[in-house]
């Protein structure tokens, strides 16, 4: 039991859920605001890790600056998938009307077209770098600074993201959006510019967080995929479209995720997850902090 | 006292509509109406369900699309232009069944309704007006719009159109589902801001309390206009008071 009280298994939990919190938050973001499932978010995370890997071996840039090379190319890239592909989809009505499930499809396909794009560029071959690899002693536990730094950009980025998008007036209007779209346009706001901002945020994010993780994690074409499927399993818990319910989400997986694997064995990560996942669905299919379908 | 036929003479459109047609999808609804709204007035669109009513607040609105026809508001076309964007010129809808946010409070509806950048200077300051015109929305300050009762709704919705500094107040069904007494306060109330200055046209189902404060009428069926005249007039016609007013 000592073990479950040391500061060594908080702080990897801590870092593992301001991972999650930042992954889940772009994916929530873009569901919220246009009800689209980005299912190529894991993807973009490696676009990230690998912008990160690159600059460290050809430039020798820290990974404390490239992340914004990151943040500034995956938003790129939403903002050109938002113009060329979903502006029209959300405007066409009969589109619209089947918007979730063709999204899809949609990001399917580019999260085919990265990963093969990114293993034909760099090969498959998994890709490390040592940076920040110090260690800092805190108390009786140890932790390598790249971590802490995970931890640190990690949980100030999400919660940049969450004080925008709940004080400042674009982030009202974006609330305003997600709730009635009609009277969101009444109001003079106008959704296709609050949409594109929504993408660039959403994909900088993910952007962010594979920049991040490459510092602790191998980058590989088709790594991003997990984290897809935390990101998803961290939204769902929290509530579809509930940003705060999203950094809930994540620190309840990453709690379980660490201190679970503690108490039994990491060949019941997976079944610990998915089971209290799905005993939460049971008990509130809304999510913790999501409402009732009205 | 100016001569009243004089002065009717002198007032302007706010609004015109010519040969407007508009619909969802393969439906068309409105089929070429003509329609104007004059500066200063409050214009009542009367018609039993079905007759295109809520279409054409939509479409002037710019919510729906005009298919054909123009739409010129306060000397401009602005038929082609998206709903936010005839905000900014002066046109707000307070659409049926209120549309609000439910999860804002009573507060941040109202902040939120001041978005558009015509509407920013001051509206700290219009708030407060608000919340004098509507001291009932004052009390229910902090709570969320998705609990307030129908009639709250009602008046939150008609005082978030108003924190837009309209030219122009469009009302879909402002009474529809309020308890009798409450109809009358939003209808005293409609009074009260088209002396202010605001030009107002109403949908409604109460055709004697729409005619009642109306100064002119419009009567609306299968979407075509089917005649138009002084509210008063309109009250008097005998096939008026055997369709909508059941007498």
């Amino acid at each position: 039991m000592d073990q479950l009280a040391s500061t060594q298994l908080l702080l990897s939990a801590l870092v593992l859920a301001s991972i999650y919190a930042l992954v889940a938050l772009g994916l929530n973001l873009i569901y919220g605001t246009m009800r689209l499932l980005n299912v190529a978010h894991g993807e973009l995370m490696m676009l990230g890790g690998y912008t990160s890997f690159w600059a460290f071996e050809l430039l020798g840039v820290g990974t404390l600056w490239s992340m914004f090379g990151a943040i500034a190319l995956t938003a790129a890239l939403g903002a050109l998938c938002y113009v060329t592909v979903f502006r029209y989809v959300v405007r066409n009505r009969e589109l619209a009307a089947r918007l979730e499930s063709n999204s899809l499809l949609i990001f399917f396909g580019f999260s085919i077209i990265i990963q093969n794009g990114l293993s034909i560029a760099f090969s498959a071959d998994q890709r490390s770098y040592t940076y920040l690899n110090g260690i800092f002693a805190l108390g009786d536990a140890r932790v390598e600074l790249n971590r802490l730094a995970v931890l640190g950009v990690g949980a100030a980025a999400t919660a940049a993201c969450v004080l925008f998008f709940r004080f400042s007036r674009l982030g009202l209007a974006t609330r305003a959006l997600i709730q009635q779209r009609d009277a969101a346009s009444l109001v003079g706001i106008n959704a296709d510019r609050i949409q594109l901002l929504v993408f660039c945020v959403g994909f900088g994010m993910a952007g962010l967080a594979g920049s991040l993780v490459s510092m602790t994690e191998t980058v590989t074409p088709f790594g991003g995929f997990p984290y897809t499927i935390s990101a998803f399993i961290v939204i769902i818990l929290g509530g579809l479209g509930n940003l705060t319910g999203g950094i809930l989400g994540a620190v309840l997986l990453a709690t379980i995720e660490i201190y679970g694997v503690a108490l039994t064995s990491s060949a019941y990560r997976s079944i610990l997850v998915y089971g209290v996942f799905i005993a939460i669905l049971f008990l509130r299919p809304q999510g913790l902090l999501g409402r009732k379908m009205r | 006292m100016p001569d009243p036929l004089h002065v009717d003479l002198l007032r302007v459109d706010l609004l015109q509509a010519k040969n407007l047609c508009a619909g969802y999808g393969e439906m068309e609804i409105l089929k070429t109406v003509d329609f104007s709204i004059r500066e200063g007035s409050i214009t009542a669109v009367i018609g039993s369900n079905g007759a295109g009513k809520t279409t054409l607040m939509r479409a002037l609105s710019g919510l729906i699309a005009t298919r054909s026809g123009a739409i010129t508001f306060d000397g401009g076309v602005v038929s082609g232009l998206p709903a936010h964007e005839r905000l900014e010129k002066g046109v707000a809808l307070v659409p049926e069944g209120r549309l609000v946010f439910p999860d804002f409070t009573v507060h941040e509806t109202l902040k939120v309704g001041a978005f558009s950048p015509r509407a920013h200077e001051g509206w700290k300051q219009r708030i407060e007006d608000m919340y004098a015109l509507f001291p009932r929305l004052l009390q229910r300050k902090q709570s969320r719009a998705g609990s307030l009762s129908g009639g709250e709704q009602q008046m939150l919705a008609l005082a978030r159109g108003l924190m837009s500094r309209p030219k122009l107040l469009l009302l879909d069904e402002p009474s529809l589902g309020l308890a009798p007494m409450m109809a009358d306060e939003v209808f005293r109330q409609l009074r009260t801001i088209r002396d202010s200055g605001i030009t107002i046209c109403l949908v409604e189902q109460n055709v004697q309390a729409a005619l009642d404060i109306a100064d002119y009428g419009y009567v609306m069926e299968d979407g075509h206009v089917k005649m138009h005249g002084p509210a008063a007039e309109l009250l008097t016609m005998g096939s008026i008071r055997e369709s909508y007013l059941g007498l």
